[in-house]
């Protein structure tokens, strides 16, 4: 499952999945501005079917932020 | 487009379009009130599609009224060839848009007419500093109001104020060419203020077009790229069985093809109605179908429920021919290049072949559902054109008329004997303010059948019609099958009160050999004997396409003098006793 997370963002960050790890964000790939950031949580929405709230989305700031409000959500990610 | 990608697919691609082979190029500003991020990667990429090479500019997060009042901005460095203001009501009304109601009536409508001042002075600013054209998007009108049900009661309510703004928008600019009111409110419709505003996305970043929404916005803005760079496309070729109807012509016979008003044949006759107003606006018709053309034709003619009939098709290739090569003399038939050319075709198998051989015809993908189909033409933009003239709207039927013309033509043992049929009059007028326009584009756009290929403006064209020097002339041709409308254009110098020179001399090639040339001869050297002048003078100047009229000098009397043709007014000139002509 973080196989498909991980091909994910790195689809929309358009960068390679080698590149995505727990601690990876803003921070650590360029292409992760704020708007690709909505775009991020958009396509997630859709793929995980799950609707993150609004302090749900404010507090996205990594990957590993991504897993935790995923699995609050039910979404089971094998590692 | 019923169905669109979604917009990461559009923020990938549009990292490796680059390698698309350009046919055209585009420079797009951008400017928005509220984060119009990602609609610039789907405009790139889908103007990519099309070949079209797309540079934009985006103005910076809602610094549209700076961008715009300072004459060095970066809007105006760019150079931009189209802007698109894309302004939402929230913006636009600030606080009142909440509060609408804190505000009398007479408040609440002088707030109305002062935006729209605003707005008007602002696009009125741009377009005197820009040559660039302008879409303004206008408002979209909200499902809610503090009033609930009273809304409705209220003089001068909160969603009147945004409708009132909408029209008044629209009214100011209906005669302004260069600027276009993009209806978004009829976006928010057709999509659902549901969909289209996310209000978490609207809290988390000022999206105000949701994101799955964007690449439908863009699709709707391409409409105005396409008709910019002049892509618009002209004839639509349709197919017939599972198409136009339901079944199969062949095998279900005439009573037995789905076509009428109950389902699944009111699915096609919709389609047909929609295809319909199309060519009623000027979109030619062709048909490409594999059938037996008895049959086929059978239907097309005396269908109860057919709403398209022979007389609306240009060209009818109903064979067992390969469907590539009927595309092919449908163009060549026609006159018109594929690139302008629609193909509709139920078979997923026909498309695929189009698209592999001919990939210049833009091949339409049909749902399998026939109930789509009309929504599916509706949506489609690549028919949209900057402007439609009365020209536009008369050459769907013109075209049909031409498809008349050469079944006589074939059917009748000698060009004479058809020429007498057709039954052609030649109407010559002087050159006026309503046939300037058309004058000049004709001198812009005709190139086979003109003797000089000279190219002239409409302010050009005036100023010969007011200088006595000149005397400047259209022909309207018409037959028994209809109007061709002005088709014949001239334009002769009075040199000396003994010598005048033909400057220009052409023809579109709707009516070329039908000798309509002759006819406007006539009346030249006819208006010329009457002025007392002896000679007239021409010159053929060759170019790449002018080949047709390579001989029409000497086929008309004027004998060679150096460089130039003489025509002497003692030898007698005769009209064809086929044409009428009348001045």
């Amino acid at each position: 499952m973080s196989d498909r997370l991980y091909k994910l963002i790195a689809r929309v960050m358009n960068v390679s999945v080698s590149k995505i790890s727990d601690g990876t964000g803003p921070e650590s790939i360029e292409s992760w501005t704020s708007f690709n950031g909505y775009v991020l949580l958009y396509e997630l929405e859709h793929e995980f079917k799950v609707k993150f709230t609004l302090d749900e989305a404010i507090d996205v700031k990594t990957v590993a932020d991504i897993k935790r409000h995923l699995k609050n959500h039910g979404v089971i990610l094998n590692d | 487009m019923d169905t669109e990608s979604k917009l990461s697919y559009y923020i990938n691609k549009a990292n490796v379009i680059s390698d698309y082979k350009f046919e055209k190029k585009i420079r797009i500003a951008i400017l928005g009130s509220f984060t119009v991020n990602g609609l610039e990667e789907v405009l790139r990429v889908k103007s990519a599609e099309k070949k079209i090479e797309c540079i934009t500019y985006i103005g910076g997060y809602n610094q549209y009224n700076q961008e715009i009042l300072n004459q060095s901005s970066n809007l105006y460095r760019f150079v931009p060839d189209i802007t698109f203001l894309i302004l939402d009501i929230r913006s636009i009304m600030g606080n009142l848009f909440y509060v609408p109601y804190s505000l009398s009536v007479q408040q609440r409508q002088d707030f109305i007419e002062k935006k729209v001042e605003d707005l008007c002075n602002l696009a009125k600013i741009f377009t005197n500093s820009s040559k660039s054209k302008l879409v303004i998007t206008n408002f979209s009108v909200p499902s809610y109001s503090p009033y609930g049900i009273f809304e409705t009661k209220t003089e001068y309510g909160f969603h009147d104020m945004i409708r009132d703004l909408n029209v008044k928008l629209t009214n100011a600019f209906k005669n302004v060419d260069s600027v276009y009111i993009y209806d978004f409110n009829r976006f928010v419709s057709l999509h659902g203020e549901k969909n289209v505003f996310d209000f978490q996305q609207f809290h988390f970043g000022d999206i105000k077009v949701s994101l799955d929404h964007i690449p439908y916005l863009a699709h709707d803005l391409m409409s105005y790229i396409i008709a910019v760079t002049g892509l618009s496309k002209k004839c639509i070729v349709l197919d017939l069985d599972n198409t136009l109807w339901g079944g199969i012509a062949g095998e279900d016979g005439f009573d037995g093809i789905n076509l009428g008003p109950t389902p699944p044949g009111n699915a096609y006759v919709e389609l047909q109605r929609h295809i319909l107003a199309l060519h009623q606006r000027g979109i030619i018709l062709a048909i490409n179908s594999k059938n037996n053309l008895e049959e086929a034709i059978k239907i097309i003619k005396d269908h109860p429920y057919m709403i398209l009939r022979e007389e609306n098709f240009a060209c009818l290739k109903i064979n067992w021919d390969d469907k590539v090569s009927n595309m092919k003399e449908i163009a060549d038939e026609l006159n018109i290049g594929l690139d302008s050319m629609v193909f509709f075709d139920d078979d997923p198998i026909n498309r695929e072949y189009m698209r592999m051989n001919l990939p210049q015809v833009f091949t339409v993908e049909l749902p399998p559902d026939p109930s789509h189909y009309a929504v599916l033409i509706q949506s489609m933009n690549e028919f949209n054109v900057w402007k439609i003239t009365d020209e536009d709207t008369k050459r769907g039927k013109m075209y049909a008329q031409q498809h008349e013309r050469k079944k006589l033509e074939t059917s009748t043992p000698n060009l004479e004997e058809f020429l007498k049929q057709l039954e052609l009059r030649v109407s010559i007028k002087k050159a006026d303010p309503f046939t300037i326009p058309r004058i000049s584009q004709l001198t812009l756009k005709t190139n086979q059948f003109n003797l000089t290929t000279k190219r002239y403006q409409e302010e050009d064209i005036a100023r010969f019609v007011s200088d006595d020097k000149y005397l400047v002339g259209s022909a309207q041709v018409e037959d028994k099958f209809g109007d061709n409308g002005i088709t014949g254009v001239f334009i002769v110098r009075k040199d000396t009160p003994k010598e005048w020179s033909i400057d220009t001399f052409l023809l579109s090639c709707r009516v070329m050999g039908r000798e309509i040339e002759k006819g406007i001869l006539g009346h030249i050297i006819k208006e010329a004997k009457k002025s007392g002048v002896e000679k007239i003078k021409a010159q053929f100047i060759p170019s790449k396409k002018n080949k047709p009229i390579e001989n029409f000098l000497p086929n008309c009397g004027f004998r060679k003098e150096g460089e130039y043709w003489i025509y002497s007014l003692n030898s007698t000139f005769i009209i064809p006793d086929y044409l009428k002509v009348s001045a």
